[in-house]
């Protein structure tokens, strides 16, 4: 009878053991891989935001007030740098869901051209600006938010921190969702106010579309 | 957005016809604003008196028009960079005793120690030039922030005419904060009473010539001016906040939402 409780712990503890270790070598493993994917992570979304200001920086160089060669310009960045897939979903909201594919697509459409638009705009104040990343940091296992520094190079405008929400999906390019000026993230401003659009309207997403494109009739 | 410091004229509406005329069309607008929208038909869950906002905002906007914008415009037209700069520092100089003050009440000494310096040094020529070295290093601090430190609710959201977005708990920080404005207990002859009461108009001004971009961009090319504001207000308010008790309260941060986000697959 001892001999076999002997028997039964000593195989007990053998199992524990072997349980302990298999568990321990999980734990190993997740934390030495975690600390990698995390900085592979932050690396490619590094390379997005330089390779992207480097990008900015020649347009400007390259920039004569051309509006069409600007836009044209504009849009070759935006469709190589931004996710705008992302973008239209989390603009949309919860509304998003209750949208058919055509009024996605629409919609999808829509804000690209208000985006190119908005960017073509304002595009000049980017002159004369140097950015510089202060630090990186991975929320999560899809994002990073690249922080950084636009500086005016003369001197003469005061210096605004800018954070770039970088999705890093695996596998697949890292792209911009987001963009976030002295702590305002142009993405969730222009969530809040197209559900309210939508709200207004009785939660018809369709309003939202029209909207756009009455606003876009008049610029 | 349209953050203007009048309200000093509300709490004393006999100093001229206009601080009496604000003063009525805010009363007016606070009775209104008791009608609350309901919550289903909210387009914020924090903006029960949406009706009463939206009013208040389209008043806001006819003034900006008719009033701010084209008085902005001829203000950089006219008032050489130096001068806007000279103004741009007094305004700055006239909130240092604010944030001397909600610092040390914040326990932030520091910060507290720093600005009442830059208050002193400053004020050999009332704020008009910077003759300390770094003015970056004074972190602005009003009396919604120390009521936030206080863990005071944030309130509702308020349109309020003149002075624009706020929450209840905002609004009641500017009260108290226009208390400690140096110019309205410095007894200097009618210079300083005649900037005293020109300060609100000035700041109004300046501050809308300085971000003429960002409101041109509001009110001539967002889809609903209104609620991009309440956005822009809550998000920068949020970012204030956060800055003295971390975590804002009764609010999502930003990266909550964009956790969600991921977390939803459809």
């Amino acid at each position: 009878m001892m001999y076999f409780s002997q028997g039964v712990i000593g195989s007990l503890k053998s199992k524990d053991c072997r349980n302990w270790a298999a568990i321990f070598c999980v734990f190993i493993a997740l934390f030495i891989s975690l600390p990698a994917q995390a900085s592979s992570q932050i690396e490619a979304a590094n390379r997005l935001i330089n390779t992207m200001v480097r990008d900015v920086e020649s347009y400007l160089l390259a920039d004569s007030g051309d509006i069409s060669k600007r836009t044209e310009n504009i849009t070759k960045l935006l469709d190589t740098h931004f996710d705008i897939a992302g973008i239209a979903r989390f603009s949309a909201g919860p509304y998003w869901r209750a949208a058919n594919e055509k009024e996605r697509l629409t919609y999808t459409q829509s804000m690209r051209k208000a985006l190119i638009g908005t960017i073509a705009r304002n595009f000049d104040q980017l002159v004369g600006l140097r950015f510089t990343i202060i630090d990186s940091q991975a929320k999560g296992s899809r994002m990073v938010l690249v922080r950084g520094t636009f500086r005016d190079k003369a001197g003469k405008r005061p210096p605004v921190s800018v954070g770039w929400r970088v999705v890093t999906p695996h596998p697949g390019p890292a792209k911009v969702l987001d963009v976030e000026i002295e702590n305002i993230s142009m993405l969730i401003t222009q969530k809040q106010e197209n559900i309210a659009i939508i709200r207004k309207n009785g939660g018809r997403f369709s309003a939202l579309i029209e909207a756009m494109r009455q606003r876009q009739q008049t610029q | 957005m349209l953050a203007y410091d009048w309200i000093e004229m509300l709490l004393n509406p006999t100093r001229s016809m206009l601080g009496f005329i604000i003063g009525l069309l805010s009363t007016a607008f606070l009775q209104s604003a008791c009608s609350s929208v309901p919550e289903t038909q909210r387009t914020d869950q924090r903006d029960p008196y949406e009706g009463a906002n939206r009013g208040a905002f389209a008043f806001n906007m006819e003034l900006d028009t008719h009033v701010l914008e084209p008085a902005a415009n001829a203000y950089k037209r006219t008032i050489p960079k130096t001068g806007q700069h000279a103004i741009a520092n007094h305004l700055n100089w006239t909130g240092l005793p604010a944030t001397t003050l909600n610092s040390t009440l914040q326990g932030r000494y520091e910060n507290a120690g720093v600005a009442f310096l830059h208050f002193a040094v400053n004020g050999l020529t009332l704020g008009l030039a910077e003759l300390t070295e770094d003015p970056k290093a004074v972190n602005s601090q009003d009396f919604g922030q120390t009521l936030a430190h206080l863990n005071v609710p944030e309130g509702n959201f308020l349109m309020v005419p003149f002075l624009g977005p706020n929450t209840s708990r905002s609004l009641t920080g500017k009260v108290a904060d226009t208390m400690t404005n140096p110019m309205s207990f410095l007894k200097a002859g009618e210079a300083a009473q005649t900037m005293q009461s020109l300060r609100p108009t000035v700041a109004a001004v300046s501050s809308r010539a300085k971000m003429s971009k960002a409101l041109d961009d509001i009110k001539y090319n967002s889809l609903d001016p209104y609620a991009r504001t309440r956005s822009l207000y809550y998000q920068s308010r949020a970012g204030r906040i956060n800055a003295v008790v971390g975590k804002p309260n009764n609010n999502q941060t930003n990266d909550d939402q964009f956790e969600s986000f991921f977390e939803d697959p459809s």
